[in-house]
């Protein structure tokens, strides 16, 4: 398995933010947590992630709104959109605003994996 | 597929070339496209698949499901048509349409509105009858119909309706919280499913109730006391919508609260309107299919009877709705005793026809230590009564009833409750009562006694539950082993495989819900507690009231399956709704000109149109750029028919000559292909079928009425036969005698990516041997697991997401049949012939994948 890209995971669920970041370390992946799109924007702005994990609702603002400013300023960078409310219209509208899949929760750690090595996979193509 | 074959022959047509360097570029990032777009075809396919599977399994699903699936199947579905946008250079944009106008509808199916409650937030018993379910609740409206209608006495009062339910949580802003508490819960995550149901009950326990609804409560309050004793005290009975519907009982499974002076009427309704998150409720709403914001809570408030004996009776008895008694369970004092498992009780046998003669009586039913003989708490007369107020009240709902009564100091008859009886299956209807099975051909049993709650057999670890605590721990599949049933102890019944109580009778509320779930239960069996210790495995057989040590097969294989609990609730019902939209493929014949966009009706019929076109696609790069003549190569192979590879990526070796018009195997690297090609050439092929006149004529037959399966004629059908490759991809479509084959299969990098599919369709025989051939490939591959479909004369098979080892021995698989299945449609009428085909081809197939694991 390819462990080759950094992930940063934005969300407010703490409990969630913790489990999954020290499970995906335990893969060999180097992770960094944000709670607030803030947080999260200052860790993109530093070029660190190769991949982002974004929750759509947060507190400081909303996750499609933060998606299309990351993909208008870094396009190339992957954003996985993951959520706990299922809704099909915002799963459309995601794909539309360029993410490059729209997971819910509760997601098991070996599909979370797989979908972001194939979204991760996928960007560098594009880019390539 | 006809689309295909003209392509194909497009191919060699002279082209503008590109550079073979540009060309290369060009097509990988056509590949990619179309690599990502198999990808979400396999997900759509597997989400499809998963949800017809709910919907026959008959297990419990709730709409986080519905929602869930959808969303991530339309999301698989959406990046479908965007990569096949790419592919075609924008191409097929109708495409957008059709699926804009099919995922609105789905969400309008998804998106149905809860019931809505209109009305008085109070109405005297006096007004209420069956009629007016949807205001009162099913308990309430059935005992208004008993008095009003059917005219039996029953207990003076009122009942606070959902309308009111609906003011209460209105006012205090309590849905979207639920809601929100709810969203996402893990079922099967008791502790949490604990924590979140104390903090729901607690919101809704300490919101304050509207002034308004207060004032009502205690006008009504005052109005039904007017005439009794100032010190009367009340029951507030909970009775929500969809509660005691038949087949749903919801038994005992919300709160009653008995002996309610006036200062807490308000606050025993809304414990009772808690009562709707109880653990077990929100478990049970869950299993039956009920969406939380359909079940209304409406609560009756009715004076206490002062009971000086009271019970249960059944017009007839609960596992045999054909028998001629009517069944009466009697306790001194309140009816609760009765149904909350924890007495000991008399049972009376009445016969059903006046003079309602007693026919039988048995003392200390359901007690631990069997009881004692004493005289029995209802006269001649009484137990009279009972069964004629028992025969009426089936006569008038049209269907056998389970009564709660009480009677009071002054020998008056009450009426609590009367609800339609739960029925046993069907298939227990029919079946004779014991197994049949000779008490000699089996062990000497453990435990023997108590009475059966809930007929069956099953099998399962013994776990005791004394304490909530132990339900946290309970595995799935243990037998659930209690002193007392306890109504609480609902919420395991999804996960036991059988209940033993040491006390309790086949009155209590766990037996109604045990018969509902189809789970066997036996009842009052003294010293199940100590003779089966924990965890000790065990035979249960509730019908002939036994435990046997271990597993007991030839009880065993007479286990009655578990009946469907979702099928008709409304959850169950907007889920099939919603297929209507997702699974019927109406497109099948990419020939027909109605396969277009603008025909796709359903989320499968996008799914099949991306997945052709984006193929078609992938043959149409070499008729945009130019692709040379010398791109399908033909295989230089020892064999009568000819094979054309045509490499997308990187399915040659690099040695490999690019000017050469044949590839022999040692240049492909291709390991589908391979897989499916040592499948085609492990056995020889035994040559046509020796064909009855009779099979032989059927073909002539056919022949003339189709042209397309005469190889003497140029018709579309009659094609090459071509392997379209990438190193861990291949396509392969086959014309072979008379049958039309395409395989594809993709191993990725994950399992996500990772699929084989199967198509067959065709023959020369006639319709029936065709069909009795697709049977035989479709049974074969069911073993080796594959989820088979067939329609008509064609099948497709698909396995998805295993692991790359596992797909490439159904590869193999798939290589023999498509070469050994050849023309034996001819020979399906005979029934010999079928059975020894089929023996010799399971055989060979395990030899086959027996050299492949010893190669391994």
């Amino acid at each position: 398995m390819a462990t080759e890209f950094n992930i940063l995971l934005i969300d407010d669920e703490v409990d969630f933010l913790e489990t999954t970041c020290k499970r995906l370390i335990r893969r060999g992946y180097d992770v960094k947590t944000a709670l607030t799109c803030a947080e999260g924007l200052t860790i993109i702005e530093s070029g660190w992630p190769d991949i982002v994990v974004l929750d759509v609702m947060l507190p400081d603002r909303d996750g499609m709104d933060f998606l299309r400013e990351i993909k208008a300023k870094w396009s190339t960078l992957p954003v996985v959109l993951l959520t706990g409310h299922a809704s099909m219209q915002a799963g459309l509208q995601g794909l539309d605003c360029g993410a490059s899949d729209y997971c819910l929760k509760p997601i098991d750690l070996e599909t979370l994996v797989e979908k972001l090595a194939i979204a991760y996979r996928e960007s560098r193509q594009q880019g390539a | 597929m006809t689309s295909l074959v003209d392509l194909f022959t497009s191919l060699f047509r002279s082209k503008p070339r590109l550079k073979p360097a540009e060309l290369q570029t060009a097509f990988r990032s056509h590949y990619k496209e179309f690599r990502s777009l198999l990808t979400a075809n396999n997900n759509a396919l597997e989400l499809m698949a998963e949800m017809e599977q709910v919907l026959g399994a008959g297990r419990s699903f709730g709409m986080a499901f519905i929602r869930g699936n959808c969303t991530a199947l339309t999301v698989n579905i959406y990046k479908m048509i965007r990569h096949l946008s790419k592919l075609s250079d924008g191409r097929y944009g109708a495409l957008d349409q059709s699926f804009r106008d099919i995922t609105r509808q789905l969400e309008l199916v998804i998106a149905s509105p809860p019931v809505t409650t209109e009305g008085a937030v109070i109405l005297s018993m006096a007004e209420v009858d069956a009629g007016m379910v949807d205001q009162v609740g099913e308990k309430m409206a059935n005992l208004g119909e008993v008095r009003n209608r059917v005219g039996l006495r029953t207990p003076d009062g009122f009942v606070i309706t959902a309308a009111a339910g609906r003011h209460f949580t209105q006012a205090n802003d309590l849905e979207v919280e639920i809601n929100r508490r709810l969203k996402g819960l893990d079922f099967d995550n008791m502790e949490e499913l604990y924590t979140v149901s104390a903090g729901i009950q607690a919101l809704i326990v300490n919101a304050p109730l509207p002034k308004d609804l207060e004032e009502a409560i205690l006008a009504h309050h005052q109005q039904v006391v007017t005439d009794k004793d100032s010190e009367l005290l009340v029951a507030l009975r909970s009775s929500a919508l969809g509660e005691d519907s038949s087949n749903v009982s919801f038994a005992g499974q919300y709160r009653t609260q008995l002996n309610v002076s006036r200062e807490f009427v308000g606050q025993a309704y809304k414990e009772i309107m808690a009562g709707k998150y109880k653990s077990q409720v929100i478990v049970y709403r869950q299993q039956r299919g009920y969406r939380h914001q359909d079940v209304h809570m409406c609560v009756g408030c009715l004076h206490m009877v002062d009971a000086v004996v009271s019970g249960v009776l059944y017009s007839r008895a609960p596992d045999d709705p054909r028998s001629r008694f009517v069944m009466i369970q009697a306790a001194p004092g309140l009816a609760s005793h009765v149904v909350d498992g924890s007495g000991a009780t008399e049972q009376f046998m009445v016969s059903r026809t006046p003079p309602y003669a007693l026919l039988d009586f048995q003392s200390g039913v359901g007690q631990a230590d069997g009881g004692v003989d004493s005289l029995p708490t209802l006269t001649a007369l009484q137990t009279a009564e009972l069964a004629e107020v028992g025969v009426r009240l089936e006569e008038h709902f049209g269907t056998p009833q389970d009564v709660e009564w009480s009677i009071d100091k002054a020998g008056l008859l009450y009426i609590l409750q009367s609800r339609p009886l739960g029925r046993p299956a069907a298939e227990e209807l029919s079946e004779p009562k014991g197994h049949g099975i000779r008490e000699d051909d089996l062990p000497s049993p453990l435990l023997v006694g108590g009475v059966c709650a809930s007929r069956g057999v099953a099998c399962g670890k013994v776990f005791n539950v004394r304490s909530s605590l132990d339900l946290l721990r309970f595995p799935k599949g243990a037998v659930l082993v209690v002193e007392t049933p306890y109504p609480d102890w609902a919420s395991l019944l999804d996960r036991a495989s059988a209940v033993i109580s040491e006390t309790g009778q086949m009155a209590a509320h766990l037996a109604t819900v045990a018969r509902e779930f189809g789970i066997p239960a036996i009842f009052g069996m003294n010293q199940a507690l100590t003779t089966l210790g924990n965890y000790r495995l065990i035979t249960v057989d509730a019908t002939a009231g036994k435990v046997y040590d271990g597993r007991v097969e030839s009880l065993l294989a007479l286990a009655l399956p578990k009946p469907n609990l979702m099928v008709g609730s409304p959850v169950y019902k907007i889920l099939v709704a919603a297929m209507e939209y997702i699974t019927p493929l109406t497109l099948t014949d990419p020939a027909s000109p109605f396969f277009k966009p603008d025909s796709c009706q359903t989320l499968h019929d996008l799914t099949r149109y991306c997945h052709e076109k984006a193929v078609v696609e992938m043959f149409k790069f070499g008729e945009r750029y130019g692709f040379d003549d010398k791109a399908a190569k033909q295989l230089v192979v020892d064999a009568p028919s000819q094979w054309w590879v045509i490499d997308l990526d990187d399915g040659f070796s690099s040695d490999f000559d690019p000017e050469s018009r044949y590839v022999d195997l040692g240049h492909i690297v291709s390991v589908p292909m391979l897989a499916i090609w040592q499948g085609m050439t492990a056995f020889p092929w035994a040559g046509p079928p020796p064909v009855s006149l009779r099979g032989f004529g059927s073909i002539i037959f056919q022949s003339t009425r189709n042209p397309g399966l005469d190889p003497g004629v140029r018709s579309t059908m009659a094609a090459k036969n071509y392997f379209l490759i990438s190193k861990n991809f291949c396509n392969l479509s086959v014309r072979l005698g008379y049958h039309f084959a395409l395989v594809e299969a993709n191993l990725g990098e994950y399992l996500t990516e990772n699929y084989v599919n199967f198509q067959f369709k065709g023959g020369a025989a006639d319709e029936n041997r065709r069909l009795l051939r697709i049977r035989l490939i479709s049974d074969i591959l069911n073993e080796f697991g594959f989820r088979v479909e067939q329609k008509a004369d064609s099948m497709t098979a698909r396995i998805e997401k295993k692991p790359g080892s596992f797909l490439l021995e159904r590869l193999k698989i798939l290589g023999y049949l498509i070469i050994h299945t050849r023309q034996i449609d001819m020979v399906m009428g005979d029934e010999g012939m079928i059975a020894q085909y089929r023996q010799k081809i399971t055989a060979d197939l395990h030899i086959l994948l027996d050299n492949a694991e010893m190669e391994g």
